[in-house]
């Protein structure tokens, strides 16, 4: 009996040796089992209902059932038992979803070296563990295209939650995409101070649109801009998913996650060992998974609809819309002509484009 | 600029109505001796009720105010019970059910499901032809229905608190419980009726968020608004008519934040977000510099009545 349980594992240990000689990177010891912590409710209509939504299609791909545990917190005495009662059902793939997982996710890491660990939106990267975050101003610059073309008074707003890096870059890229369309398009930016405040977003959007603002982006977790757009009977673009089941006649388009495009692959490569992970972490864009626009609304030309997708093939064949020369609202030159901004100066970015009205 | 400053006074009444009605609350409830700081944690039940019943029962937004209060007094219960039948300290128990309330509420909320549903809601009234007024048709007669209930409401609060024997009592347990219990006036029964009855009033503030105002619910929505109504029952010195007029200050103040933003007027973000406890703090380094000539807080409020207990 126990001549034949351990006659497959040494047969499986000396398969998993010799693809170690072949693939640098990390290898697991075992076929790949991958499971879910949500930082939030599955259906919560944003972040993590994108997740979910990506999970099927994953699912599909690598034919094996995801297994998911909701509400996470952000605290290590949440995360770590959620993590270790998937570890020890023989778990080897963990996922989770929240920049507040980052620390804690980096001690599993060198807790468990066989187990890989991914997290959305988190900073911590390790021999086994890769955090990643998409590039939401290609898509955002999309949407403020789009919004561009169906402004008629040529103010634009956008719901914010702070000013930090990953927010300001959607700002900007909102003002530069409305530029294509109309030179003279402002952005005006209020911040809430809350990822997920419907009553001061709901405040923020009937400000925006008593001030004769006809067109609400939001980089806020509720779709309350969006619902507020509807009443007011003017349009607005959505993030994180396609928006429109809240708003239909006001959503133009959305900012939407697509990350079964990055984990598929991600994921293939975890299984085939030969996954290295990234000392930065991943970073992708439209093209490997990150955010891509959700479109359109019936409302939109089909004329602006096609200059868009043209800027999104050419987004998707390299181009950076933070391309220099490009000045601030104070106009202190931030990239020199033909520079292109790289990803430390996105993380960091605290300034806007001229065109962006917003507090400090 | 004509605009700025009525589209900001028409939309103060929706900021303030939550803030007035907590207040109003937790007057009813200090009048009787009870200190009680569950506000945040009652309109968060509220507001989950509110939203839960029309999302999962499709009642009526009415019918699903109602609920909301219900559901707001049925939690105060606990509270009445620990600090009326237990003499628990006030403090302690207020707090601890406030975390309570924030757990449960978004517990059951994610596992029902009921974030970031849509609500469908009471509309606005329109009262015409006074809607047609310039400038003050706009601020007064075109607000949602709960607006003007809440005025009536304090009417009815303010009756019952000074006209009727109901409200004679509750303010004699309130100033001296044992004069009244020696006097036959049940201590425990009118303290239980006035935190309940106030509980009532914050479960309303909360559903109002969730349902009327905001028409949609998440986790933790009340964002701190139980602990400025808190700051407020300091601000009214325990009467009615100033906690509506200080609800309505707040009201500006926080409906006038996001409109200097939308106006493209840069000030920076953090300080307007702090302005409204700015003001909190404000307010009450006020009343501590008016109160050294005479207080209006009710004599016994915070002790728990033990029968024939020397002090």
């Amino acid at each position: 009996m126990q001549l034949k349980k351990i006659i497959p594992l040494a047969a499986v240990a000396a398969m998993t040796c010799g693809a170690v000689a072949y693939a640098a990177g990390f290898t697991l010891s075992a076929p790949p089992k991958i499971a879910f912590l949500y930082f939030a409710d599955k259906g919560d209509g944003g972040w993590t209902q994108a997740f979910d939504e990506a999970r099927p299609k994953i699912e599909k791909a690598l034919n094996m059932k995801l297994p998911f545990v909701e509400n996470v917190p952000e605290v290590a005495g949440k995360i770590t038992p959620a993590a270790e009662s998937f570890i020890n059902r023989g778990y080897n793939v963990i996922i989770g979803t929240a920049f507040g997982y980052s620390d804690t996710f980096k001690t599993l890491a060198e807790k468990y070296p066989k187990v890989a660990f991914l997290n959305a939106s988190g900073t911590t990267n390790g021999a086994n563990l890769e955090s990643f975050y998409g590039r939401t101003y290609e898509s955002q610059y999309l949407c403020g295209m789009i919004a561009g073309a169906m402004s008629k008074t040529g103010k634009l707003g956008f719901v914010a939650a702070h000013p930090i890096g990953p927010v300001n870059w959607t700002i900007n890229a909102y003002e530069l995409g409305a530029q294509q369309f109309n030179p003279k398009a402002t952005v005006t930016v209020i911040f809430t101070g809350s990822w997920n405040d419907p009553v001061k977003e709901r405040a923020a959007a009937q400000a925006m649109a008593d001030q004769g603002i006809d067109v609400i982006g939001q980089h806020v977790d509720t779709p309350t801009p969006q619902i507020v757009a509807q009443e007011r009977k003017i349009f607005g673009t959505g993030h994180h998913r396609d928006l429109r089941e809240f708003a239909p006649k006001a959503t133009l388009c959305s900012s939407a996650w697509t990350w079964d495009k990055h984990l598929i692959p991600t994921l293939k490569k975890i299984a085939a060992g030969n996954w290295e992970p990234s000392p930065y972490g991943a970073f992708p864009g439209i093209k490997d998974g990150g955010t891509d626009i959700a479109c359109c609304g019936a409302s939109v030309p089909k004329d602006v609809v096609a200059k868009v997708m043209a800027e999104r093939d050419a987004i998707i064949k390299g181009k950076q819309i933070f391309t220099g020369p490009m000045k601030d609202t104070t106009g202190k030159e931030r990239l020199a002509a033909g520079v292109k901004i790289d990803d430390g100066g996105l993380w960091k970015m605290d300034w806007y484009v001229p065109g962006v009205i917003a507090q400090k | 600029m004509n605009d700025f400053f009525i589209n900001w006074l028409a939309s103060a009444p929706v900021t303030a109505v939550p803030y007035a009605l907590a207040a109003l609350g937790l007057i009813l409830s200090e009048r009787s001796g009870v200190l009680n700081l569950t506000a945040e944690g009652l309109m968060l039940v509220g507001a989950l009720a509110g939203a839960g019943a029309v999302l999962s029962l499709h009642v009526h937004p009415a019918l699903a105010l109602i609920i909301a209060m219900a559901a707001a007094s049925l939690v105060s219960l606990l509270f009445a019970g620990l600090v009326v039948v237990l003499r628990v300290n006030q403090v302690i128990a207020g707090l601890a059910v406030v975390f309570f309330c924030q757990g449960l509420t978004g517990l059951i909320g994610t596992v029902a499901g009921w974030q970031n549903k849509q609500i469908d809601s009471l509309p606005s009234l329109n009262i015409w032809p006074l809607s047609e007024i310039p400038v003050i048709g706009r601020i007064f007669f075109m607000q949602d229905p709960i607006v003007y209930l809440t005025i009536a409401i304090f009417f009815g609060v303010n009756y019952v608190l000074f006209r009727t024997m109901l409200g004679l009592r509750i303010r004699s347990v309130g100033e001296n419980p044992a004069a009244a219990d020696a006097a036959g006036v049940s201590v425990s029964l009118h303290r239980i009726i006035a935190i309940v009855a106030g509980s009532c009033l914050i479960g309303l503030a909360g559903g109002y968020i969730s349902v009327v105002s905001v028409k949609l619910w998440v986790t933790g929505m009340t964002g701190g608004r139980g602990w400025i109504a808190v700051a407020l029952v300091v601000f009214a010195r325990w009467a009615p008519w100033p906690a509506l007029w200080g609800a309505l200050l707040f009201g500006c103040i926080e409906a006038v934040i996001p409109r200097i933003a939308a106006a493209g007027i840069a000030v920076p973000q953090y300080l307007m977000l702090m302005t409204p406890y700015l003001a909190t703090i404000a307010v009450m380094v006020w009343v501590g510099y008016r109160q050294s000539a005479v207080t209006r807080e009710p004599g016994a409020l915070g002790q728990p009545h033990v029968r024939e207990e020397r002090r």
